[in-house]
């Protein structure tokens, strides 16, 4: 059976995306949803409000704090994680026996579920039983506030991110530093070039591909995160770390506001997809940049 | 072994990264051995007889409170459940994405990008926006409780993250020796299977370990869209806090047995990982 | 042989003719351990209610599905249901979710109007939104229907006004149990809050558990300066988490008892209250005490927490659920399990008895459920006086909703016996006990923002502008919806 060749790479594609298809429609039932005034709790004050919904949550304070909580959140988690998964990468680059098992047991934190992990950090940061406050406590530092007040919950959120999440960037790293082709390397080892050039100009380029897909999906992630901030901190105290999901959950669960939530995830499907279509571009400019510096 | 300022700062800095990283697991480790008594104090007690008590009510299935009550785990379900919803998505996103990944790498067709962008979409939806929805459409057609609905919903996390990583990997191999093989006289699919993968080994591997970790770890699509019956270990953990205690002693055994399996897969997978291509011998 | 002489030991004991001591002391003479005890006495009231005029066999061979809450209601029940099947020949099947997640599990199998489960349970402040929303099933036609209910339920036995809290007309400001209301769920077991306090610490520092806020205040203080050199880290433990649990335990108990309310009632129009100035002046003594004398990380305390720290000894006292402390005391894994006294408190000054907050677990019938009747049957035995009394004495079922079981002197001894002054505090409390809460759709709402105020104030905000912002933030939403 010979398939035209034209056709080929949708035969290898389509599978994919028709499995993938069938959210389309919760997905569209939710956009409708947001078009609604519905609460499932008042179903007699259900009925249509085309952007209403968007137009109350946009002139809503409280929403704009979610967004700049949620935006300082991603932005430091990637960065920290990035520059950090990038240094332990780099670190153990090296196949030694030490770094082959580093290499698996700084995984670890990324195998344990998130909510698990938040869990597990209350019980450490906690002021009367927590193994950290006790450690602190030798240096003066054991009354940090962490989680409970407005100005360090962030931070300990985020702590708590990189945590978990470094080793995610860590591993795409390090695979891709090992996948690195030794020719341009050798050859500048031959020329005599300094370290810090050999890094900038050949190492850093090279992996640009894989950091940008790393942080793509760790921007993803972080702008969407639930878990660890409610197992935490579940948005407060007050406002201060409200972020889209958490937000969303209370909507939805606790107060049926099905309408509302909606509007306020679609806002956030909207920004992901956004930064996302920034993101890509870039990645394909990369490429081609990458590519035509490999062929000098 | 030259001693310098950067092997000083080497030194330090693998100080630092073990300590930040691997202190709380090895905490957790210990805290899998204590009883909730010798866990919940002022000054951390270092020294303490290890109790298997832990690791014996998951295996069972139950821990009797002395005077108190007998608390029922049903932890072993968990684990069956978390392993059947994982190796079951990983194995279906690796074969609808692989294929896929080597088509956008290799092949400019029309709408390309589009499609590519579009499964990557999958991601943009927050979990709360399609979860009632999703509920609501699995119950009318009596996909409720299933592990064919759940891994089937485990694709709009594994299937874009697989996708774009190994995409990358595919697009760094240079396509010269599958030309090459071709023009042997092998299929596209021989061409496929003997070389571009094993060339893109380690990017599968890093990718899979990662969609395995993904799934193992979820917990809202388990919990809505399934009975006690299929959920997994996340949701299991939290079922040991009590209206009389949060042993945390118990959800540190548990987290170590979650953690096992996975642990072990990245062992498995560690010498893909580790293998460097020989490109450098084939490029430029 | 001695079994019938057991059997007929038992059946003098069940008529309330025996005391439970000398049940057993029979039980030991007759070579029957209590294990074996326990399920002759569980299968004697199986038959006792067989052998009555209705009948259980009807929905023989159906099989009904709940969902359940992990709670040592649940375990109780579970202990006990051999003989439900036993007497109806029905089969139960039963899903059961940890706390964290189990209301959003409901919420969700609820609003899918999925017919998988058949009886759940439920707080009274959430029939406030699965009333209205359909979700499940008026119980006034169950219990009124004698065809349907076995002569010995005894539906006035359940605590005044308990019954009244769970049900509720639907309209904003109505008060539960006033005409009009329909029986969303039944009480299964409730909670009221009072001071539970570590008998150790408060006699070392040779105090009586507080008569009212300002002396607890005080003496949360006096515990917190003095930690350093003692066991204990702080005085008085309270939740705080960004959730309506943060409002309804103590804080409401001690709100009412000062005479405040959560809105004022126009007409069933609702203005929001918590920024009177009798209010304010509540928020800043209550936030003075837990700024001064609560725990550090006071924002993320929930039931759990609180519970854990009275239970390692961390705080003096709290106060919270009477059976959280019930339940903390029990468990021997607590480090000062055994040293609880309990106390009925009256915060306000000028009051003269408690004024709790009730929280009641309740068991709701399933809108969607095709087994209607056949669930029935189930939550009525579930509920029963029988059941009650095996939950209450046997098990975990504290605080039991029947006056039956908390006059038996079995239960009295079992309480007496494992926790000092928990009798006299119920009985200071019941008559003042009650849903203080304006019931009204927008409940969670409501008491999610006042948490996040609490929170504010607790880490230094105004509290006059804090509650000033929360009333009208409150007063916009309830607008929004036609209540304003």
């Amino acid at each position: 059976m010979k398939i035209n060749r034209k056709l080929f790479p949708y035969v290898l594609t389509l599978p994919a995306l028709l499995v993938c298809v069938g959210i389309l429609i919760p997905f569209f039932t939710a956009v409708y949803y947001s078009l609604q005034r519905y609460n499932l709790k008042m179903p007699h004050m259900k009925g249509f409000i085309w952007f209403d919904n968007y137009v109350n949550i946009f002139t809503d304070p409280s929403f704009w704090n979610t967004i700049r909580v949620s935006l300082t959140y991603t932005f430091f988690t990637i960065i920290i994680e990035l520059l950090l998964g990038l240094g332990i990468a780099l670190l153990l680059a090296k196949r030694t026996w030490l770094n082959n098992v580093l290499g698996v047991l700084l995984v670890l934190p990324l195998m344990i579920a998130p909510a698990l992990a938040s869990l597990i950090w209350r019980l450490l940061i906690n002021p009367n039983f927590g193994v950290v406050n006790y450690v602190l406590s030798f240096i003066g530092l054991d009354g940090f506030t962490w989680a409970s007040h407005p100005d360090t919950v962030l931070f300990t959120l985020i702590m708590v991110d990189v945590w978990v999440f470094t080793p995610f960037i860590m591993i795409l790293l390090l695979a891709g530093l090992r996948s690195l082709p030794r020719q341009p390397f050798e050859a500048a080892e031959l020329d005599g070039v300094p370290e810090y050039y050999k890094f900038f100009r050949i190492t850093l380029p090279m992996l640009f591909p894989f950091i940008l897909t790393a942080s793509l999906f760790r921007l993803l992630e972080s702008i969407q995160q639930f878990d660890i901030i409610y197992a935490l901190s579940q948005g407060g105290p007050g406002e201060s770390s409200m972020v889209f999901q958490v937000s969303a959950y209370l909507q939805t669960f606790q107060y049926t506001n099905i309408g509302k939530a909606a509007a306020m995830m679609v806002v956030l499907w909207a920004i992901c997809y956004f930064l996302c279509h920034v993101f890509v571009k870039q990645w394909h400019k990369l490429k081609i940049k990458t590519k035509g510096e490999l062929l000098q | 072994m030259k001693i310098n300022i950067w092997s000083i700062l080497k030194f330090f800095a693998y100080i630092a990264i073990i300590m930040f990283f691997l202190f709380p697991i090895a905490w957790i480790f210990n805290m899998s051995f204590m009883t909730n008594d010798e866990i919940l104090r002022k000054v951390p007690v270092l020294f303490y007889e290890p109790t298997f008590k832990n690791y014996l009510g998951l295996w069972q299935g139950e821990i009797a409170i002395e005077g108190f009550a007998t608390m029922y785990v049903y932890f072993k379900q968990n684990l069956i459940n978390s392993a059947i919803l994982s190796v079951g998505s990983v194995s279906v996103t690796l074969l609808l994405g692989v294929p896929a990944a080597y088509a956008f790498a290799r092949y400019k067709f029309k709408g390309g990008e589009d499609i590519a962008f579009t499964l990557l979409s999958f991601r943009f939806a927050p979990a709360l926006l399609i979860i009632l929805p999703l509920n609501l459409y699995f119950s009318e057609i009596g996909l409720y409780d299933s592990y064919f609905a759940l891994i089937w919903v485990y694709q709009l996390i594994t299937l874009p993250l697989l996708l774009w990583i190994v995409r990358g990997y595919f697009e760094d191999i240079s396509p010269d020796i599958e030309y090459a093989y071709r023009l042997d006289g092998h299929s596209w699919f021989q061409s496929f299977w003997r070389i571009s993968i094993p060339l893109a080994k380690p990017g599968i591997a890093a990718a899979s370990l990662l969609c395995f970790i993904y799934a193992w770890n979820n917990f809202v699509f388990a919990l809505i869209l399934g009975s006690s019956a299929i959920q997994p270990v996340t949701v299991g953990a939290l079922a040991f806090i009590t209206a009389s205690a949060i042993p945390y002693g118990l959800i540190a055994c548990g987290i170590v047995v979650s953690v096992l399996p996975t642990l072990i897969l990245a062992l498995f997978i560690q010498k893909y990982l580790v293998q460097g291509l020989s490109l450098g011998a084939i490029k430029g | 042989m001695s079994h019938s002489k057991m059997k007929s030991a038992i059946d003098t004991f069940l008529k309330g003719k025996m005391s439970r001591r000398d049940l057993l002391i029979k039980a030991g003479k007759y070579g029957i351990g209590f294990a074996a005890l326990t399920k002759l006495m569980g299968m004697q009231v199986t038959s006792a209610l067989a052998a009555q005029d209705f009948d259980w066999k009807k929905h023989s061979g159906t099989t009904i599905k709940l969902l359940m809450n992990k709670h040592p209601y649940m375990d109780s029940m579970i202990a006990e249901l051999d003989n439900f099947k036993a007497l109806t020949g029905m089969n139960v099947e039963y899903d059961i979710f940890a706390e964290d997640v189990y209301f959003d599990k409901v919420t969700a199998a609820l609003s899918s109007k999925s017919s998988e489960y058949d009886a759940f349970m439920t707080g009274a402040y959430m029939t406030w939104t699965y009333g209205p929303a359909g979700w499940c099933a008026d119980l006034n036609d169950f219990i009124q229907d004698s065809s349907k209910t076995n002569p010995s339920y005894n539906w006035n036995d359940v605590v005044g006004n308990l019954r009244d809290a769970c049900s509720w007309s639907g309209v904003a400001g109505d008060v539960p149990g006033a005409a009009g209301s329909k029986q969303w769920c039944m009480p299964w077991g409730f909670e009221l809050n009072s001071v539970t306090y570590n008998m150790r610490y408060f006699e070392k520092a040779g105090m009586k558990p507080p008569g009212d806020l300002v002396e607890m205040t005080d003496q949360a203080e006096y515990f917190t300066n003095n930690a350093g050199s003692n066991e204990w880290s702080y005085g008085i433990g309270t939740r705080g988490s960004r959730s309506w649990a943060t409002i309804h335990p103590g804080f409401m108990s001690a709100y009412a008892n000062y005479g405040l309310v959560d809105f004022e009632n126009n007409g069933g129009k609702l203005k929001a209250a918590m920024n009177s100035q009798a209010s304010k002046d509540f928020h800043k003594q209550w936030v003075k005490m837990i700024a001064s004398s609560g725990p550090a990380n006071w924002s993320g305390y929930t039931w759990y927490e609180v519970g854990n720290d009275i239970g390692a000894g961390a705080s003096a006292m709290i106060f919270d659920a009477d059976i959280l402390g019930y339940f903390f005391n029990g468990n021997p894994e607590n480090k000062e399990a055994g040293n609880f006294g309990f106390h009925g408190f009256t915060p306000n000054p000028s009051a003269s008895a408690p004024t709790p907050n009730v929280w009641i677990w309740s068991l709701a019938m399933s809108n969607f459920s095709k087994k209607k009747d056949a669930a029935w049957y189930w939550m009525q035995w579930c509920n029963g006086p029988e059941n009650a009394m095996a939950g209450g004495v046997k098990h975990n079922q504290v605080n039991p909703v029947r006056e039956s079981v908390w006059a038996s002197g079995d239960f009295d001894d079992k309480i007496r016996g494992t926790s000092p002054g928990y009798m006299e505090q119920y009985n200071s409390s019941i008559d003042g006990s009650k849903i203080h809460f304006t019931a009204q759709p927008l409940f969670f709402e409501t008491t999610t923002e006042w948490a996040a105020a609490l929170q504010e104030m607790q880490t230094g905000s105004n509290v006059d502008e804090t509650l000033d912002k929360l009333a009208s933030k409150i007063d916009r939403m309830m607008k929004d919806v036609g209540l304003a």
